[in-house]
């Protein structure tokens, strides 16, 4: 086996972050590499410095013994290097063929050689063992099949390396089995394949050796999977450290009556059997993967798709939620959005406006005129409460970093005084600092009486939060367990109740 | 240099500011004065009010990311309205202002009622009630010219207070009464809210199909106010009126810093890019230079201030890349 690409001591900074230190990995020709570490472990950077995104700050990148410094996507592209993509690159008004030899369209005469085109496309389809028309356009394919196109686009610039990255994060189970025998059998081939995955299972079902990524350090460098068990393989991801710190458990009354309670919701989307309980000053956790239903299901709850059966109560009694208004209005109760940048800011306004959004009416002083004072008094609160490193309150949001921008975001809700906060997928993409003083935050929050919904994909940030862990899978709960606050057994009982599903 | 605290994030008004009053200055002393004898000021101001008007009525559309296409036949019909209640119907001018002012608002209404029913872009929408109501607006002045109405309110329009024509501070007025509603009232920052993050704003409890369609009845109103302004400065009314209003209302926000894509408003910035246009147009009577060479510097203006706006804004992005793209 020969090597493919070899990375020996990248590091990359960004302005406040080393996303990268050092970092090694060997990828042969022949395997199957799983590239491991949770979100913001600087997994994301690694590959863009592969794909010549980035140009790295040191270390070198060598494919085929041959030093390389991509410094744009084309150079790396032609070096034999493909990355498919979570988000897919794919022309949806183009067809199959189309897209599969977009790059690099044959020619002839100066103009495209259909004929050929055809040939290539429908070879590359055959290598992978897909077959599917190629005139169809692609915006009517499924998303899996969508997937063996990207791969298929890869193939035909002749990709030695190909990088995935969370392949299987939107498709299903049979789905994923048919790409997991495309993987096998470009391996055979002599492809070096790196496999990026949250999900440990499926790593251990196709990878054969593997790289483990924390705080942008290799802590496992191109081992052989088959030597470390899960558990370990999860302790390295993680760091034992974060896991460790928060011991305590709190105390909940669970006698009283909950602030929202679920009782076997449907919904248009497919959830099915939801039922749970958050009690006052609660933090509940919601743990999934990516794509379980979580985000889906508190949209669900705030009126944004159908409830097709069951009840949601608010305090005892049987409500209606409409729409995000009358949530926030009427039940106070309010989102916090894993997409801070799309969903949860105004990134052209000041951090003032950004708070004082769910407020308006609370700040007018005669004639219903806002009060800018009152503003702007309020927007210093939070801004003091929660620590946000601004300049002032008119520092446009756009200008924060990322763990400013989310407490911006959590300030509104905190501002409207809602009672309940369903706060979903706080810490990605923020360093291990923010992350740990975020947990603080939460904690705070719920000691002060705020009834909580945490929504993470983050087992230790889980286990470092929330009073109580329910576990979801494909729009169902498959476990509801007590936080022994104990990350060990935790994260034990909870893959085990994903598993036994 | 230390810019003063109004000038804090508004780089394109502070620039247009300086143009302004270079241009301003150096057609003063190009004149030898000449430019500030009283007929030739009031000539200039005069003539500011409309493009001011209907620069704020695109604007408010802009700033939820859409466009007005209909600005100029809104504004010749409401203007025919008013001018046929007057000559033909003998109504009172307080009477026609009101109901022209009344059918300007109506008119945006009904393209925010159509933008929201049907949630089609309001570029689609405007350009449909562009062309029905140019319709209207021939139907109604015909060939004509009318102007057998009450000479009182063509006088109005040249009367003055302090040099400033009561026309011009009608339009100043509805600029300061507008950028009091988006900075002090819940409607006008909701409406800004759905412009800068529809998303956000709806996760944030704003209806944006009220944004929308608020916006769009408030260009209405705009265009009425700039149509009382037209009435009352000329001598008549005919099927003209509010043919070159579509580009004059776009150039005047987007110089004065408004962004395409929403969120955004300058106000003042509209008001001094329309004084900028103004001074361009007198410039060229004042040295009879040809009229391809004003729509040649017109158009050099308002691609550089975008482009200048853009870079701008793309750079202070790439500042925070790095965090943003470590997700």
């Amino acid at each position: 086996m020969s090597n493919q690409l070899l990375i020996s001591k990248v590091s990359k900074a960004f302005p406040g972050v080393q996303a990268l230190n050092e970092v090694n990995l060997n990828l042969t020709s022949g395997t199957v590499h799983a590239l491991l570490g949770e979100n913001g472990a600087g997994k994301s950077t690694l590959i863009k410095i592969i794909t010549g995104v980035y140009l790295a700050d040191s270390g070198s990148l060598k494919v085929e013994g041959v030093e390389k410094s991509f410094h744009n996507p084309i150079e790396s592209t032609h070096s034999g290097i493909a990355v498919v993509h979570q988000e897919r690159n794919l022309i949806p008004e183009f067809s199959v063929e189309e897209n599969i030899t977009l790059h690099n369209p044959p020619l002839k005469l100066g103009i495209i050689d259909r004929k050929e085109r055809t040939r290539l496309a429908k070879q590359a389809l055959e290598t992978l063992g897909f077959e599917i028309d190629l005139t169809e356009r692609v915006k009517n394919l499924s998303v899996a099949q969508m997937q063996l196109v990207e791969i298929a686009k890869a193939l035909v610039t002749n990709a030695k390396i190909i990088l995935l990255d969370e392949p299987t994060a939107s498709i299903t189970g049979s789905e994923t089995s048919k790409l997991f025998d495309v993987i096998k059998r470009l391996k055979s081939q002599g492809t070096a394949i790196l496999f990026v995955s949250h999900k440990l299972e499926e790593v251990y079902e196709i990878c054969d050796t593997v790289t483990v990524l924390r705080d942008g350090v290799s802590v496992l460098e191109s081992m052989p999977l088959a030597d470390y068990k899960q558990g370990e393989i999860v302790d390295l991801m993680v760091g034992r450290h974060l896991a460790e710190r928060k011991a305590e458990t709190r105390r909940v009354d669970r006698n009283a009556t909950p602030v929202i309670e679920l009782k076997n919701l449907q919904t248009s989307l497919g959830h099915r059997n939801i039922s749970l309980s958050l009690y006052p000053g609660e933090v509940l956790g919601m743990y999934g993967l990516v794509g379980a239903g979580r985000s889906e299901l508190a949209r669900s709850i705030l009126g944004l798709h159908a409830i097709t059966g069951g009840e949601i109560l608010v305090n005892g009694s049987v409500v209606k939620i409409r729409n995000f208004t009358e949530a926030l209005h009427k039940y106070r109760i309010g989102y916090v959005t894993e997409n801070r940048k799309e969903e949860g800011l105004f990134l052209d306004f000041p951090v003032r406006k950004n708070i004082s959004v769910t407020i308006l009416a609370k700040i007018l002083q005669r004639l219903s005129v806002i009060n800018p004072k009152k503003e702007d008094d309020i927007a210093t609160k939070y801004v003091d409460r929660l620590g946000i490193k601004v300049v002032d309150n008119n520092q446009l949001a756009l200008t924060l970093s990322g763990g400013n921008q989310q407490k911006v975001s959590v300030s509104k809700w905190l501002a409207a005084e809602t009672k309940i906060l369903i706060i979903d997928e706080p810490t990605v993409g923020v360093d291990v600092r923010t992350k740990a003083s975020f947990h603080e935050l939460i904690t705070e929050l719920a000691n002060e009486g705020l009834s909580i919904i945490l929504i993470s994909s983050d087992l230790a940030e889980m286990v470092a939060v929330a009073d109580r862990i329910l576990v979801m899978r494909r729009y169902e709960f498959v476990g509801d367990l007590d936080n022994s606050k104990d990350y060990q057994s935790m994260s034990r009982s909870i893959m085990n109740s994903i598993q036994a599903s | 240099m230390k810019l003063p605290v109004f000038f804090k994030n508004r780089m394109t008004e502070f620039s247009l500011s300086v143009i302004f009053v270079i241009g301003f200055l150096a057609l003063v002393l190009t004149s030898n004065g000449v430019f500030l004898s009283r007929a030739s000021l009031q000539g200039f101001l005069t003539y500011l009010a409309v493009p001011i008007a209907i620069g704020l009525a695109q604007m408010v559309v802009l700033c939820i990311g859409q466009m007005n296409l209909a600005v100029g036949t809104m504004g010749g019909v409401s203007c025919a309205i008013m001018a046929v209640l007057m000559a033909d119907h003998n109504l009172p001018i307080w009477l026609a202002i009101f109901i022209g002012l009344f059918s300007a608002t109506a008119m945006g209404a009904i393209n925010g009622a159509l933008v929201v029913l049907t949630q089609l872009n309001g570029f689609i929408i405007t350009l449909g009630t562009y062309t029905i109501l140019l319709g209207f607006q021939y139907r109604l002045v015909k060939t004509f010219t009318i102007d057998k109405y009450p000479s009182s309110l063509p006088e109005f329009g040249k009367r003055n207070i302090l040099g400033f024509p009561y026309i011009l501070v009608i339009a100043i007025i509805t600029a300061i009464l507008l950028s009091l509603f988006f900075s002090r009232t819940i409607i006008g920052r909701r409406v800004l809210a759905t412009g800068g993050n529809p998303l956000a704003a709806r996760l944030s409890g704003v209806s944006n199909n009220r944004s929308i369609f608020i916006a769009h009845t408030l260009s209405g109103l705009l265009i009425g106010v700039a149509s009382v302004i037209t009435i009352a400065s000329l001598p008549g009314i005919n099927r003209s009126i509010g043919g070159d209003w579509l580009l004059a209302s776009f150039a005047a926000p987007i110089i004065g810093g408004v962004l395409m894509s929403g969120g955004t408003i300058a106000i003042y910035g509209t008001v001094i890019a329309a004084g900028v246009v103004r001074l361009v147009d007198i410039a060229r009577a004042q040295y009879s230079l040809d009229p391809s060479i004003v729509s040649l510097s017109v158009g050099v203006v308002t691609l550089s201030t975008v482009a200048l706006s853009e870079w701008r804004r793309r750079r202070t992005e790439r500042q925070n890349e790095g965090m943003k793209e470590l997700i």
